[in-house]
């Protein structure tokens, strides 16, 4: 059963006196547990289709709908919720809070489910070791490089066990050994957590690791291909 | 709403100085306005107790032909009290009258007042045992201005009933010191019974001073007038002064506010990334808006802190030492009771009120640019475009 159905998503924005389209005629299901990207090149809708499956945008047309629920007839409050619970974000910039440690980071997504802190602590402590970066916690996110501030993100993101993680580009700000580190990381997570990753990105390195790459151009999916043997072909 | 005070308390910490900034402008507009109504609130205390004490007793019965707005009315404004207000009242008797200091004229009040009596403050009893001629008393603000002390003899001149000029030297057995004007600046005050005969006016009095006994009524030709209607001048100066001395501080506030709400307006543009984040990792826009607003309420709620920390002991020394006032010298011809030293009364709800305008006035500068967060498209957001 799919997690995430698009069907004729169709987005367009308004540009000058007239309309740009972003997005037409998408029509794709994603299952539980998968390991797909959108890979184009830049204006080809990737984010465009996270932020529409993150319930951050809702489309033109066409029905988008994730964990059983129709993206665009939720209301700010729901969909709010579903970010909440059940689906994780990891940005190109990693969007570290910059006033919070480390530690605070990652507790932060677990806070607006009111979880209770023991239990906040044990999860937050799960997280970090995940990423290996536990001796970081009381850092402040100025004071971490590129690789560790998006593990700190992969942490946020991964903390409160969502079922969809979505990232946009998370590598683009990495330099090789840090991306190799940071999809070993996601890929680990990926089959031991079951959760759905979802990327956009273009680049190759990352791609290596995808089990499905869904190719986007000009709003429009040119290919969508099965990969069987990622992550060994780095 | 706990979430919203701990992440505004972080980013608030977090912001450093910029904090610290509004929270000082903050709390010195909160300081100089609890200081500010706490000097008036003591001097309109120190003004109405003072008054009470040496003026007013427990309200006042005028007689009906006497205005005390009105000079000309002393001549015929007087009338006989019974035996029956003679014993809850203290009669005084007012007439004109000039003196001679030093070849110069001075026009005076001469008032005649029972030396046994004990409801107003002024030292009768002084007068009792003096053996001069004629033993008066005076004010040191009249003693300052007709160059009289202790011990001096001035010509006294006076019309008696039928309105016949008499003369006769007086002698100053007491200077006395009082904050309230009215019964030192061209008054002289003598024993009632002395009065009555240097004019013939046997029990007469212009007004009757009520003493606690005294059952609030009017009485035959006497018009009661209760402490509250004497001291309504008193109230109204003091309202007019907190009202002009409101602009001062209600400007200092305003400033203070406008620095919030301009950091917050900065704010909302500079970290629309972070109201990205906070919407991508499941926060509705309410409470997006809820923590900006918390955040400008925060400024107000530390300004509170820091100013009780820096005011508290401030005001505590300030009601024990009082603050002197050097123009004091001079209140007596603002005609309004001022002392030397004034002592400030910070009441509960003075400070609690403040404390209230502050938090009030500050949370809601800081919801007005929070709520443009509610119409902000997250994707935007962001990516940190300008919206």
């Amino acid at each position: 059963m799919s997690i995430i159905s698009l069907k004729n998503i169709v987005k367009r924005f308004p540009m000058g006196e007239g309309e740009f389209t972003a997005l037409s005629d998408i029509n794709l299901e994603f299952k539980k547990g998968e390991f797909a990207g959108f890979v184009g090149p830049s204006g080809s809708g990737k984010t465009t289709l996270l932020n529409i499956i993150g319930s951050l945008d809702s489309p033109t047309e066409g029905t988008a709908t994730v964990m059983g629920k129709n993206i665009s007839k939720l209301s700010h409050k729901e969909s709010a919720m579903l970010r909440n619970l059940h689906i994780g974000f990891i940005f190109q910039v990693f969007n570290l809070l910059p006033v919070y440690t480390v530690y605070e980071n990652v507790e932060f997504a677990l806070l607006l489910q009111n979880i209770p802190e023991a239990k906040r602590k044990t999860m937050v402590m799960e997280a970090l070791e995940w990423v290996g970066l536990t001796k970081l916690a009381q850092k402040k996110p100025d004071k971490l490089s590129g690789g560790e501030g998006q593990r700190v993100a992969i942490a946020r993101a991964i903390v409160k066990r969502p079922q969809i993680l979505l990232a946009d580009e998370p590598t683009a700000n990495l330099d090789a050994e840090n991306a190799h580190i940071i999809l070993k990381i996601m890929k680990r997570l990926n089959q031991e957590l079951d959760t759905t990753f979802l990327f956009s990105t273009h680049d190759e390195k990352v791609m290596k690791y995808l089990d499905r790459i869904v190719h986007l151009r000009d709003g429009k999916v040119e290919e969508d291909e099965l990969q069987l043997e990622a992550g060994s072909k780095k | 709403m706990k979430l919203a005070f701990q992440l505004a308390y972080k980013n608030l910490i977090g912001a450093g100085l910029r904090t610290w900034l509004n929270v000082g402008v903050l709390s010195f507009a909160f300081i100089l306005i609890i200081f500010f109504n706490g000097m008036l609130d003591g001097w309109h205390q120190q003004a109405k107790t003072d008054s009470i004490a040496w003026e007013y007793g427990n309200g006042q019965l005028l007689h009906k032909d006497y205005d005390p707005f009105d000079p000309f009315t002393l001549q015929d404004g007087h009338g006989e009290f019974g035996a029956e207000l003679a014993k809850t009242t203290t009669p005084i008797l007012i007439r004109q009258a000039s003196i001679y200091p030093e070849g110069r004229m001075l026009s005076v009040a001469l008032k005649g007042i029972d030396l046994a009596q004990t409801t107003l403050e002024l030292p009768t009893a002084s007068l009792k045992d003096s053996e001069a001629n004629i033993p008066v008393m005076i004010g040191e603000g009249m003693a300052e201005s007709a160059k009289l002390k202790e011990g001096d003899e001035v010509l006294l001149r006076w019309r008696d009933k039928n309105g016949t000029f008499d003369a006769s030297n007086i002698t100053i057995v007491k200077v006395f010191d009082t904050d309230v004007p009215m019964v030192d600046k061209g008054q002289i005050w003598i024993g009632i019974d002395q009065l009555w005969q240097m004019t013939g006016l046997q029990n007469h009095a212009t007004i009757l001073i009520a003493n606690e006994n005294f059952e609030a009524k009017n009485a035959g030709d006497w018009t009661y007038k209760s402490q509250e209607e004497l001291l309504r001048d008193i109230n109204d100066i003091i309202s007019m002064k907190k009202a002009s001395g409101s602009i001062m501080y209600l400007m200092l506030l305003a400033i203070a506010l406008l620095a919030i709400f301009d950091t917050q307006v900065l704010s909302v543009f500079r970290r629309q990334k972070e109201i990205g984040t906070y919407i991508a990792l499941g926060m509705t826009r309410p409470q997006v808006v809820g923590i900006f607003t918390v955040e400008g309420s925060m400024y107000s709620i530390f300004a509170t802190i820091v100013g009780c920390i820096i005011g508290i002991p401030l005001f505590v020394w300030l009601a024990k030492t009082g603050i002197a006032l050097p123009a004091a010298s001079t209140s007596q011809d603002m005609g309004i009771a001022i002392s030397e030293v004034i002592y400030p009364v910070y009441g509960l709800t003075l400070i609690v009120g403040t404390m209230l305008l502050v938090v009030l006035s500050a949370t809601i500068v800081s919801y007005l640019p929070a709520k443009k967060i509610s119409t902000m498209n997250p994707v935007e957001a962001l990516k940190g475009k300008l919206q």
